[in-house]
């Protein structure tokens, strides 16, 4: 009995097991990813994985050309605008859109001027909190936001409703200043075109601007739009199962070129083992990779790595007043051995010194695989006006001479105890961390420096008190212009600056030109002078630029690299599959 | 009983209310700033925290911020699951037929084989037999299940292709998408839908995704229940009725079966009532190496951002759990054991 037992078992496993059907079909695309959207909605989504599923099944006026970041084609407009074909004024301030004819919504109707114009208003009326509507309300109406202190600014929706409209075919924007990322703002999925009528049948604003303050900001997830699409993308959205997999079906009446790939699905796989297996096995194409798994993938057969710059990096920042008040990350607050003080970080020759002792070789290539770059200040690699000022060399015995110097030589007799800080799960930055107390502790006995992995949370919010001396962090450009990289880390309002108490009335005066100046040489002169100020005032120093790596079986081509997606985005229209 | 019964879940709202004051004390012991963090994905969002904790209440008294809570529970809205990108009730719907579909393999073969085995262990004491169960069930035990998942994974999928992650295969989920007239979701399980849907092919696949994960959950928890079986075994054999049921000429099969195992159920009982109760929280490392999008796997990464809601809802859920199957296991014992009365 217990043999026969057994030989059931045993025969259902082999059957079960047996039934082997794998091996992606050649219309059919699957990516491994780790993240999903948190929201269809394109007034909402502000991550890779949003921006993965929208740039599919939406379509934005412009959009970056190919593999470039800062060269733009048509879409939904038919052209570029630009200053020689009259699309742009010659103030900068009124740019100009020739709408496409014969474009199809997924669900049959014909995309019409209208629908551009009320797209745009509806996203800058909604401005949902944390969104990505900041970019085109700073640009469109001068503030960045649509609400202070909990309440609508005054006036702010009459902005938004008058700087848009349509003239018969044409679709103008009037800014209030020359804002020369606008291109770039509105290539970004947050200015993809909906269908009006269908998306007020389904709850979204009723295009009356009297009306508007009822669907601004929404509470998370009770977006109209959170779950529906309705797009002239290449892509129909057949169903996103949250949190594991979207799938997409061929749009058959697309106004472009008919895609070769019919069914793309993309799921989460949050392990790197089982990604890769699947890979190998070929039950997806393409797989999410970290820097330390490239040379695995290069060896694997039937796979390709492939390398995606990005306009992203990450920096190791000084703050010059750091909040002392039971901070454990200063220890004692004071120049006593056991903490170090509040403005340690604003003598510069300290800062000299820790930027000495970051040696960016050994980083990239024994920890990242070779997958990144130094660029010597925010103006990263790939950025327009960009030049390269000194970066800090690898020297120990300029650090050792910056430290024995501070303080009257007191820092070196009496020692120090600090942390420096970095966000989880990221083994670059650990690195980098680890390496520049290693290298001070070397030096002097005395010297503590602890490491804090911090998980997101806990790390933004400890950020925003200024408990971290030193910090390191990542950031990426949502455009490719040179204010998106360099404000957050200089500006004394910047996204991180804010928290670095540099104050340098010079850098935001320039930055504030900068970003209104529309003729080309007189920017470059703006930002060619905020680069060199990075690099005299040693305000903190780039650790790296990544280069983020794929993995793809072998049989795929057809893909872009452009530097402004990360690896979650895949461009699904132009995939050959042989 | 039936008064018993009223009594224990009459009590289980004071034992709810407690847990839930307890956790959402644990939560606001986090800043505001840090619960907000939770609401942004990206370093361009920093500056919305101030705006966020304004919308949400995040730096209200924790009297009215539970007060808050506890209002729109009785609405029956649980949150927001920002991992899950649904309401934390919805989250639950989906990712629970998940984790009970695995579970409702291998608890069966979990208790089954562990009984089993503990009794085939405990009557052949300090034997070959005995040695052998022991050994394996604690080399089971000491596997991690990462490391053990992995070496099943790389095996039975990487080398024979045999059994994929997952839960389905894409042409079905396609398939059940593209054309919902033709199957149900009735219990959000495949394996159970499939049949009710007479649909035996997607059963069967979907079966097949489930072999590795079953194994891997059950060689894991099994060793604890082998255990427990065999030393109640071992004491219940000690007992003077043994010896009275031998004196009387009983035959050593009805013994040990009628006699011994019967009694020696009852911690058995306990521990596999707690087991499948534990199992109901999701094995996340399971859930994550075999591509099974479970609840485990969604309140790891809910706590790891410090998602209210979910942490909370989740709380709640798993309290009720634990009480109902402690309540369950106490009624088990009055059948095993007419002796003991529910009073």
């Amino acid at each position: 009995m217990k043999k026969v037992l057994f030989s059931i078992c045993l025969s259902v496993f082999l059957v079960v097991g047996s039934l082997s059907a794998f091996a992606t079909p050649k219309d059919t695309f699957i990516v491994a990813d780790i993240g999903l959207p948190e929201s269809l909605d394109p007034a909402k989504g502000y991550d890779t994985s949003t921006l993965g599923a929208l740039i599919n099944i939406y379509e934005t006026l412009i959009t970056p050309k190919g593999a470039a970041a800062d060269e733009y084609e048509g879409l939904i407009a038919t052209e570029v605008p630009t200053v020689d074909n009259g699309g742009i004024s010659k103030n900068g301030t009124r740019y100009t859109f020739k709408i496409r004819k014969g474009v199809k919504f997924h669900n049959g109707e014909t995309l019409t001027p209208e629908d551009v114009v009320y797209s745009l208003k509806r996203s800058m009326v909604m401005d949902p909190n944390g969104g990505p509507m900041w970019m085109l309300l700073e640009a469109v109406t001068g503030v960045g936001n649509t609400r202070k202190d909990g309440k609508i600014v005054p006036g702010i929706f009459d902005k938004i409703d008058k700087a848009i409209w349509a003239e018969g075919n044409k679709v103008i924007v009037q800014l209030p200043k020359p804002y020369p990322p606008i291109l770039g703002i509105l290539g970004y999925s947050s200015g993809s075109i909906l269908n009006k009528k269908w998306a007020i049948a389904n709850g979204a604003w009723d295009g009356n601007i009297k009306n508007a303050a009822k669907y601004n900001d929404p509470v998370t997830g009770q977006e109209p739009l959170v779950n529906k699409t309705n797009g002239t993308g290449p892509y129909r959205l057949v169903k996103w199962i949250r949190s594991d997999q979207i799938i997409y079906e061929r749009f058959e009446d697309y106004w472009g070129k008919k895609p070769q790939i019919k069914n793309a699905i993309t799921k989460i796989i949050p392990e790197w083992s089982t990604r890769k297996l699947m890979l190998q096995n070929g039950d997806v194409d393409r797989a999410f990779i970290g820097a330390p798994q490239y040379n695995e993938v290069k060896a694997m057969n039937g796979v390709k790595a492939d390398k995606l710059n990005q306009l992203s990096y990450v920096g190791v920042m000084f703050c010059q007043k750091v909040n002392t008040t039971a901070n454990p990350y200063v220890g004692s607050g004071k120049l006593d051995g056991k903490g170090i003080p509040e403005d340690f970080f604003s003598n510069i020759n300290i800062r000299k010194a820790f930027a000495h002792a970051y040696n960016h070789q050994e980083i990239i290539e024994s920890v990242m695989n070779g997958l990144g770059v130094r660029p010597s200040s925010p103006n990263i690699y790939g950025m327009p006006y960009r030049i390269d000022v000194p970066i800090p060399e690898f020297d120990l015995a300029k650090t050792e001479k910056y430290l024995k110097g501070a303080y009257g030589g007191q820092l070196w007799k009496k020692g120090l105890k600090m942390t420096i800080a970095h966000n989880e799960g990221r083994i670059e930055r650990r690195a980098a961390a680890l390496q520049i107390a290693e290298n001070i502790m070397s030096l002097n006995p005395k010297f503590h420096i602890e490491l804090q992995p911090m998980v997101w949370s806990d790390y933004v919010g400890a950020l925003r008190e200024s408990r971290f001396a030193v910090f390191i962090i990542g950031w990426g450009a949502d455009y490719p212009d040179p204010h998106n990289v360099i404000h957050p880390f200089m500006s004394s309002n910047g996204t991180y600056g804010q928290f670095l108490n540099y104050r340098n009335p010079e850098v935001d005066r320039l930055l504030d030109e900068g970003i209104v100046t529309a003729a080309a040489e007189q920017r470059r002169k703006i930002y060619e002078r905020l680069q060199h100020i990075w690099a005299n005032d040693y305000i903190g120093m780039i650790a790296f630029q990544a280069t983020e790596a794929l993995a793809l079986r072998d049989n795929i081509s057809g893909y872009y690299k452009n530097p402004l997606y990360g690896p979650s985005v895949v461009i699904f229209k132009d995939i050959v599959k042989d | 009983m039936a008064s018993y019964i009223l009594r224990r879940l009459f009590f289980l709202i004071f034992v709810l209310f407690g847990i839930s004051v307890i956790v959402f004390g644990i939560m606001m012991s986090f800043g505001p700033e840090r619960r907000a963090a939770a609401y942004i994905t990206t370093p361009q969002q920093i500056n919305a925290i101030p705006e966020i904790i304004k919308t949400y209440g995040l730096d209200d008294p924790f009297v009215i911020q539970y007060v808050r809570w506890i209002k729109e529970i009785s609405k029956g809205n649980f949150g927001w699951s920002r991992y899950g990108a649904m309401p934390v009730w919805d989250a639950l719907l989906t990712y629970l037929p998940i984790t009970i579909e695995l579970n409702l393999f291998a608890a069966p073969l979990t208790i089954i084989l562990g009984i089993w085995l503990g009794t085939r262990a405990g009557i052949h004491k300090n034997t070959f037999i005995d040695h052998v169960t022991r050994i394996t069930s604690v080399i089971g035990w000491s596997l991690p299940t990462f490391l053990f998942g992995l070496i099943l994974l790389m095996v039975f999928y990487g080398l024979t292709q045999w059994f994929p992650p997952g839960v389905l295969d894409d042409k079905f989920i396609r398939e059940i998408i593209q054309h919902p007239d033709r199957f149900t979701a009735y219990t959000g399980m495949y394996t159970v839908d499939g049949i009710l849907n007479n649909r035996w092919d997607i059963t069967l696949n979907a079966l097949r995704h489930l072999v590795l994960p079953v194994m891997t959950q059950v060689v894991v928890v099994v060793a604890v229940l082998v255990r427990v079986m065999r030393s109640s075994m071992i004491e219940e054999m000690s007992k003077e009725f043994v010896l009275t049921a031998r004196a009387k000429g009983a035959s050593e099969r009805t013994v040990n079966l009628l006699h011994v195992k019967k009694n020696a159920l009852i911690p058995a009982v306990t521990v596999a009532g707690w087991l499948v109760a534990l199992s109901l929280q999701g094995s996340i490392a399971v859930e994550i190496i075999f591509n099974r999008p479970g609840i485990g796997q969604w309140t790891a990464a809910s706590a790891i951002a410090l998602e209210m809601a979910p942490v909370m809802g989740m709380c709640v859920f798993l309290a009720i759990v634990y009480l109902t199957t402690n309540l369950i296991i106490d009624i088990l014992y009055a059948v095993i054991d007419p002796r003991i009365r529910l009073e």
